[in-house]
This record gives structure tokens, C-alpha cells and sequence, in this order.
């Protein structure tokens, strides 16, 4: 697809957003196609994040919306990395519908982070990822290249 | 200079070092020789017509790909070239003709520049929508300085006329006029704004993956239409329907033939909704 295509379509979806954005979503900066910024936040009580804002961070290819953004939660004084058994403490997320099998073009920038907002929602366990540590401290892959095991899709 | 295949691709390659390094002139000289080698060499005409289209010597381009049209009258990059310089001169009927069949040749033999080939056919509809535009608001801004100046007419007849009465008739004269000139440049103003304001894009007639208005809609299995050239450009990577995840292959899909005409309607009307 030629990459005007991404361009014009987050063009559309920028336009869109700029009209509206469900509750609990925000757009922090687009400054260009390649790389846009939102916080997110979970309206429920759940309270492992109750009352906190964590910032995302999209990075587009030409292939969008063919192929996923990568997104990954950013660390700021303000912004910590959200518990979950599914995000890694430097950001990294595992959810199979930024994956290459589990992405479908039909998604876009504010159906993740709605889809990111109900994975927080539902979850009770306080804790990382299996080996989250180890994979931290080794990882230098790019998020997409990493190939997830999702071994638990009830979480 | 020599007639020979092999000295023509010798200064065909040189002629593509020099376009990848944008001295378009300089390739299109090496181009025009390779010709007078192998006149016979179809890509050489659509080298030479994208280096023009580079150069915007759109005449010239016309000139390459109808020669090459003339050796396979499906050479796809002949038709698609031909079609933006069309468009480039304002034949905006011939550009839209070409890009739909540049379309078509890339449906046919799967080619992968189905994409681009779709987007020329929206720009050719906007554009040609555009200068119909274009011409209609020239022509009720004329309308309108018409009326206003025969309303001039009438009223300087009118005081004419009334040159042996009072001043007060006068004024009533000149008042009457003057309200008469304000109610139909609001009219002409109100027509304008409702306009503006029934640009309204409907959901049906956008494609899910790349937010445009669909050309050539293909239906899948679960009953949602997408642009041909979209869902094409997903199901190369991943054989599965994108809202439900089943499996679903190129040869399940069917044109959409009700939405196809809804969408060639609504663009008609709305030709800005190609850019919107």
C-alpha cells in the first residue's frame, strides 16, 4: 500500500478524534503520521488504578492500518507503567490485538486504547509478567518483533 | 544509430540511473535514444513517460503512452500514467476513463498497484467535481451582479420617472430598491450556507480500512463491504475476515453491485466527499 495511504487515513482518524474521544481517553500530541501521544485512564474503581493517567505512545508504519501500530505505555514523574500480568515494567505491551496475528485494519487509534482501558479494567492481579525482569534487562527488541506467547487469554 | 535490442537496454539502464538520482532530463534523453534502438520495447515508453510526468511535460507523456497503448492496449503504468496527465491538462472526462481502466487492468491480473489505481479514480472524481464546482459558483456570482445591476436600472428609470415629484417620493423610491437589492443578495448568501452545511458523510459509504468513499466495494462473508483494494492489501498478509476473525479468502469476496452504484451516486453530487 502506498504510504500516502497511512498518512490520509490517520489523517481521518486525527480529525475524528479532535471532534470526540470517549470518556477516559485523551490526545496528548500528533505532531506527524509516524508517532502520536494519548493518555489513557480506567473509569471504574478497580483500585490498582484508581485515580492514576498513564501515557501510550503510537508509532505508525506505512502499512497502517494494514499492519498494527506499535504501542507501548511510556514512564513519566506522573505517568507510571500500569500493573498487569500482560505489561512489562518498561512499557511493553502483550496483547494480542497489537500482534501481527491478532491486529485487524478495521482497528484504530481510539479502539486500542479502549481495548488497553478494558484490559486494565478487568484484571485483579497485582503483578508483572512472568520473568519481566529478565526480559527488561535483556530485551532489545522492538516491541513488534517480539513473538508473544499468549498462554492466558482469560486475563 | 543502429536498431538493437541490447544497445536499447544498455541505454535504458542508464537512462534509470540518472531518473533514480532525479535528473529526469537526462533520463528522458537516454529513454528517447534507447527508442530509436528498439521502438518495439514497451517499457521504454513508460520510462519515458514518467520521467515527463516528472518534468510536467504532459503532452509528451500523452504522446509515450498512447504509442505504447498501441503495442498492448492493457499495458497497465501506460493507461495509469495517461490518466494523470489527463488530469494534469484538465481533461478531466478522458482522466477518469483511464484511471477507471487502469483499475480495472489491475482487478484482472491482480496487480499490486490496485491501490494507487483507486485513489487516481477518487482525485479524477474530486477534481472533475471541483471545476464543475468551480464554474457553477462562477456562474451565481455573475447571476447575482446581473440582478443587482438591473435593479439599478430599474430604480434610476424609476426616479427618471418620478423627476417632477417630491423629495419624499424619491426617497420612498430609492428605499424601496435598495430593500429589494438586500432581500436577494440574502437569498444568494442562504443558498450558498446550504450548501456547505448538507456536506454530511455517511458511514455506508466509507471503506473501514481506509477511511475513504468506496469505488469498487467487495462484500465478505459476514455481510460488511470493504474497498477492493483494501481488503486485497489484508488478505495478501492474513486470510481472515478483519471483524470476525474467520477465515475468508480472496475468492470469497463478491462485488457489491447495490452499494457500488449508491457510492458512484453519492460521489456524483458530492465530489468532495473523495477528500473529505
Amino acid at each position: 500500500m502506498p504510504p500516502q495511504f497511512a498518512a490520509k487515513r490517520l489523517g481521518k482518524e486525527l480529525q475524528k478524534i479532535h471532534n470526540s474521544l470517549p470518556p477516559g481517553i485523551e490526545l496528548v500530541s500528533a505532531e506527524d503520521f509516524e508517532e502520536w501521544v494519548l493518555d489513557i485512564k480506567v473509569l471504574d474503581n478497580n483500585p490498582l488504578y484508581k485515580d492514576q493517567t498513564y501515557r501510550l505512545k503510537f508509532k505508525f508504519g506505512g502499512s497502517y492500518p494494514i499492519e498494527p501500530p506499535e504501542v507501548v505505555f511510556v514512564k513519566l514523574p506522573d505517568r507510571p507503567i500500569p500493573i498487569h500480568p500482560h505489561i512489562y515494567s518498561n512499557g511493553i505491551i502483550c496483547l494480542d490485538l497489537l500482534g501481527q496475528q491478532g491486529w485487524s485494519p478495521v482497528q484504530n487509534v481510539e479502539s486500542v486504547c479502549m481495548s488497553l482501558q478494558s484490559m486494565l479494567t478487568g484484571n485483579t492481579k497485582n503483578e508483572r509478567p512472568p520473568g519481566d525482569e529478565e526480559f527488561v534487562r535483556a530485551n532489545r527488541l522492538r516491541p513488534k518483533d517480539i513473538d508473544f506467547y499468549y498462554h492466558d487469554n482469560n486475563v | 544509430m543502429e536498431r538493437s535490442a541490447p544497445r536499447a537496454i544498455l541505454l535504458k539502464e542508464e537512462g534509470n540511473r540518472l531518473f533514480k538520482q532525479n535528473d529526469f532530463a537526462g533520463a528522458e534523453g537516454y529513454y528517447s535514444k534507447a527508442l530509436i534502438a528498439d521502438p518495439s520495447n514497451q517499457s521504454l515508453y513508460t520510462n519515458r513517460a514518467m520521467a515527463r510526468l516528472k518534468m510536467g511535460l504532459w503532452e509528451g507523456v500523452i504522446d509515450d503512452c498512447s504509442a505504447c497503448l498501441k503495442l498492448d492496449a492493457n499495458n497497465m503504468k501506460a493507461v495509469y500514467y495517461l490518466s494523470q496527465a489527463h488530469l494534469a491538462l484538465r481533461h478531466y472526462d478522458d482522466a477518469l476513463k483511464t484511471a477507471l481502466r487502469a483499475r480495472h487492468i489491475c482487478v484482472e491480473t491482480d496487480d499490486k498497484n490496485l491501490s494507487a489505481a483507486t485513489a487516481q479514480v477518487l482525485q479524477c472524481k474530486k477534481e472533475r467535481w471541483d471545476d464543475a464546482e468551480k464554474k457553477r459558483k462562477r456562474e451565481t456570482s455573475a447571476l447575482e451582479a446581473e440582478v443587482a445591476a438591473m435593479f439599478e436600472r430599474e430604480r434610476d428609470e424609476a426616479l427618471k420617472e418620478a423627476a417632477d415629484m417630491d423629495e419624499g417620493s424619491k426617497t420612498e423610491i430609492r428605499e424601496e430598491w435598495q430593500r429589494k437589492a438586500e432581500l436577494m443578495t440574502k437569498i444568494f448568501d442562504q443558498s450558498r450556507t446550504a450548501e456547505e452545511r448538507r456536506r454530511k458523510m455517511p458511514d455506508w459509504a466509507i471503506d473501514d480500512i481506509t477511511f475513504e468513499v468506496m469505488v469498487d466495494p467487495v462484500i465478505t462473508k459476514s455481510g460488511k463491504s470493504y474497498e477492493r483494494a483494501s481488503i486485497m492489501e489484508h488478505l495478501r498478509r492474513h486470510q481472515t475476515d478483519p471483524l470476525t476473525r474467520e477465515p475468508l479468502q480472496i475468492s470469497d469476496l463478491r462485488s457489491n453491485l447495490g452499494l457500488k452504484q449508491a457510492c458512484d451516486e453519492f460521489l456524483e453530487e458530492n465530489g468532495w466527499a473523495a477528500d473529505w
